[in-house]
């Protein structure tokens, strides 16, 4: 399993991107994380929720009541354009930062294997 | 489930009692619900499912960090009550409302026998031989004889519960699991509240009938009227009290509803107007009665008193909760 810590500066990306796919509610997220990683990532329920939180305050996705199913009321949320914006921008971001991590990490490959 | 409850209960005892905090915390409980079920629908067993979702729940302090709320530190120097404390409070608090009832029932007769014995003795039944002065003070005596008593339950009553006087300030903190059972058997004690309110209000309402009855039999007649009124309003009060103290003290063990604390601080005010206004509504009473001689009237003070108070309490509370 990854370290949180690691990870950290992702979740928000991760939560956006499975909201791309359509609206989604809390448990359906998390468990989607957990299948499309195999398991290796396993969002806390606090680390989703505060992610949720700080989404929502920065206007990047919106919250609503779904339809009531078995007597329960879920909170869907929903990705906004500025939130896609910002998804965007991460991506680049991600795409700038795996590139300068590897280049680190390839060189490091090389010297362990001699 | 319930461990999965009274664990998030537990996080979030200590927090304030705000509208997103309590939305935060039933969506968390929803997420956790789901999770439990879907693992016990893998075929896991209880004490697994409770186990892997609390072991992914996560950190509290990362979500308040985020929700940017601190902890209030102070409201955990408070001790705890036990089991058994509370039971034993629960208990005396059955107790003592029964002898409280009694003493306020007492209190209400003494008032209808003064009403009663007034306008016997003006009526010249009783009492012929007494000199005129002392005769309107003779009522009066019967009056204290059943005031004294009362009071004495009272100060008794107050005696047995000076040891539970923090949890009657608040000065204390529940365990969740002790919480759930209480607030378990408060849904049970409930409904005798319940029919006991219906009883007594009907009583009130019906009381005024005895003086309209006893008019039709003349203006004397309606006097005694009004000491039937004040009897059915003592039985009235005596249901009130002894019905509406059990479902009080497990919310005052809850700290809901009048007993949350930042309702009891509009509390305060109402019972510091209490304080003053109905010993002066007593002085009042006796004054006119004693300098007066208005005995048979006088009582009409307290239900004015009561319901200049009722529409202050109300009006008061309608000002805070804007």
């Amino acid at each position: 399993m990854i370290s949180s810590d690691v990870i950290r500066g992702y979740n928000d990306t991760i939560i956006l991107s499975l909201l791309l796919e359509g609206d989604s509610y809390g448990y359906e997220i998390s468990k989607n994380i957990r299948q499309i990683t195999d398991e290796q990532y396993i969002m806390k329920e606090t680390t989703l929720y505060s992610a949720f939180n700080r989404l929502e305050k920065n206007g990047y996705i919106e919250s609503y009541y779904g339809e009531e199913t078995q007597g329960k009321r879920r909170t869907y949320f929903k990705i906004t354009p500025s939130g896609i914006t910002y998804y965007k921008e991460k991506c680049e971001e991600w795409d700038i930062t795996q590139k300068v991590v590897n280049k680190f990490i390839k060189e490091l490959n090389e010297y362990g294997n001699n | 489930m319930e461990t999965i409850k009274s664990y998030l209960e537990n996080m979030f005892r200590n927090l304030p009692q705000t509208e997103e905090i309590s939305r935060m915390k039933s969506e968390l409980l929803s997420n956790m619900e789901d999770k439990y079920h879907e693992l016990k629908s893998e075929g896991k067993a209880e004490h697994e499912a409770v186990g892997i979702v609390i072991s992914e729940f996560g950190n509290i302090d990362e979500l308040l960090e985020e929700m940017n709320i601190e902890i209030a530190d102070h409201k955990e120097t408070y001790p705890e009550v036990s089991s058994e404390e509370a039971r034993e409070f629960i208990k005396l608090k059955r107790q003592t409302s029964f002898l409280i009832g009694i003493g306020v029932t007492l209190i209400l007769t003494g008032v209808s026998l003064l009403v009663f014995l007034s306008q016997l003795i003006e009526n010249q039944y009783i009492f012929q031989n007494v000199p005129l002065e002392a005769r309107g003070s003779l009522p009066v005596i019967f009056l204290f004889l059943l005031i004294a008593p009362a009071v004495g339950l009272f100060v008794y009553s107050g005696i047995r519960l000076e040891r539970y006087k923090y949890i009657e300030e608040g000065r204390f903190t529940l365990a969740a699991s002790l919480r759930s059972f209480l607030s378990d058997e408060l849904k049970d004690v409930s409904p005798r509240q319940h029919t006991g309110t219906i009883i007594g209000v009907i009583l009130c309402v019906l009381s005024p009938l005895a003086i309209f009855v006893g008019s039709l039999f003349g203006e004397n007649a309606s006097v005694y009227g009004v000491s039937i009124l004040l009897l059915m309003v003592a039985a009235a009060v005596f249901i009130f009290i002894t019905t509406g103290t059990m479902p009080e003290t497990y919310k005052r063990l809850l700290k809901i509803e009048e007993f949350n604390p930042e309702r009891k601080k509009q509390n305060k005010l109402i019972g510091a107007v209490a304080g003053i206004i109905w010993p002066l509504a007593v002085c009042i009473f006796l004054f006119s009665g004693f300098v007066f001689g208005l005995w048979h009237i006088a009582w009409v003070v307290f239900p004015i008193t009561g319901i200049l108070f009722g529409g202050f309490c109300a009006f008061y509370s309608i000002i805070n909760s804007n």
